[in-house]
């Protein structure tokens, strides 16, 4: 019967990954063990590498395997712009879009007071000790254009002005190939209040 | 139960399983209520620009209990579009709503109060006359409205240019002897802000602070000690706002 419960337990393990009921953690299980045992050793030992090497960058907050990730290390990064995100997710759509060459911090949430989660839970202390070295000259405000984004991002804001540094927002508008017939109404009155010269 | 075509508004959501939002939502006929939005947050989902606080929605659902199904939604006009200082405002009263409102209990006259709050809520101002009133009408919602009109003690009406204690759940008693320590446990405050919580014309910095440490005081009995997160949001504005803020007033 001790059989059973190995499998059971890794079934249960593979459950916690976003998006994995159990059919899909069964049909895992089974692919890895019939088919592919290699692969789950690799998985396996790729997964304790990374928790146990992977930690925050101590200054930008992202992942980062180095106490300073690639993007706070690398000389060719501006180091008078400051972007906002929320998540690391978010950080990698900016790069991505591989037009903003400055640097981050990642707030790993959002302020949300109905749940509880308030400055110190999203490292405002750490981001106010950053903008005090004085070498940021520009703040850019990437926070989601949610409520809870939106009064992040004033908060924010608020403390970058007080410093005499400037504060952006990214602009809110249509999407590129979208068509205004199908935008939402919200959007569009954005975009409409945030026009500008052509 | 089947309702359809209910105006509401999101006062909180979180999310639920893979492509779900559980919602608490405000509604004049049926008060707060518990939804399932199922699949508002798959990628091309038409609710997720929708489901949002602030946002004056129409929306059905079906089932009862604690959790109802979301069966449409649709916007009911363009959202407050509030900012700022406003939007901590916004926040703070729906805090005060989650914590305070029983589900399923309806506060039709609340929820045009609620509503017409927001409306007047302004980004660059910190809005305080506007939530003294909405917490008036949310106590005396919930059942524990203020006595602002007479004297406990002898049942005669208000004076402006008097002194009071206000004792919670009771109400007003004049100080006799402003100088001598009170017998009552109160909140000291001058008649003139009674009538002005009263009349709802909280205009002068000093009517707004006695009405602030009132509420504040009466709103503690009720919501106990938890605290009241989004007003972290104010505390830390930065002293230079709170100031401008003032600067603006007195000029
Ligand atoms: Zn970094």
């Amino acid at each position: 019967m001790k059989d059973t419960n190995v499998l059971e337990a890794l079934k249960e393990a593979l459950r916690r990954l976003p998006g994995v009921g159990p059919k899909s953690a069964q049909r895992m299980v089974f692919h890895l063990l019939e088919r592919d045992r290699e692969g789950a050793r690799q998985i396996a030992q790729a997964l304790l590498t990374a928790v146990d090497r992977i930690t925050h960058c101590k200054r930008c907050n992202n992942l980062s395997e180095h106490e300073l990730c690639a993007i706070c290390a690398s000389p060719r990064r501006d180091p008078t712009l400051l972007c906002i995100v929320e998540s690391p997710a978010d950080l990698v759509s900016l790069e991505q879009s591989g037009v903003y060459n400055g640097l981050y911090f990642v707030l790993m949430g959002r302020l949300s007071p109905l749940d509880g989660i308030g400055p110190d839970e999203i490292g405002i202390p750490r981001l106010e000790a950053l903008l005090n070295e004085g070498a940021i000259k520009e703040v850019v405000l990437a926070t989601n254009p949610t409520a809870e984004g939106e009064a992040t991002a004033h908060y924010i804001s608020e403390l970058v002005r007080g410093r005499h540094i400037r504060a952006t927002r990214i602009a809110y508008g249509v999407p590129v190939g979208g068509e205004l017939e199908y935008t939402d109404r919200n959007t569009l009155a954005r975009a409409i209040s945030g026009r500008h010269e052509a | 139960m089947r309702v359809q075509q209910q105006p509401a508004f999101i006062l909180h959501q979180r999310h639920y399983s893979e492509t779900s939002l559980l919602l608490d939502a405000f509604t004049p006929n049926y008060g707060r209520i518990g939804l399932i939005a199922k699949g508002a947050r798959r990628p091309r989902s038409r609710l997720q620009g929708i489901l949002r606080p602030f946002q004056p929605l129409l929306i059905g659902w079906s089932g009862r209990g604690e959790l109802a199904v979301l069966t449409g939604a649709e916007t009911e006009g363009p959202d407050f579009a509030i900012d700022r200082q406003a939007l901590y405002c916004g926040f703070y009263m729906n805090e005060l709503l989650m914590r305070l409102l029983h589900r399923h209990d309806p506060h039709e006259a609340l929820y045009t109060c609620y509503r017409s709050s927001l409306s007047a809520l302004r980004a660059d101002k910190t809005n305080e006359a506007i939530l003294r009133v909405f917490e008036k009408h949310l106590l005396r919602e919930i059942g524990y409205g203020l006595v602002l009109d007479h004297d406990i003690g002898d049942n005669s009406a208000i004076r402006a240019d008097a002194l009071y204690d206000y004792i919670p759940e009771r109400g007003p008693v004049r100080v006799a002897n402003p100088d001598l320590n009170t017998r009552h446990k109160g909140i000291r405050l001058r008649g003139a802000s009674l009538l002005a919580l009263a009349n709802e014309t909280l205009d002068d910095l000093t009517t707004l602070r006695e009405a602030k440490n009132l509420m504040r005081t009466i709103l503690t009995r009720h919501l106990g000690d938890k605290p009241l997160y989004s007003r972290r949001l104010f505390y830390a504005t930065t002293a230079p706002t709170v100031a401008g803020i003032e600067r603006k007033v007195n000029t």
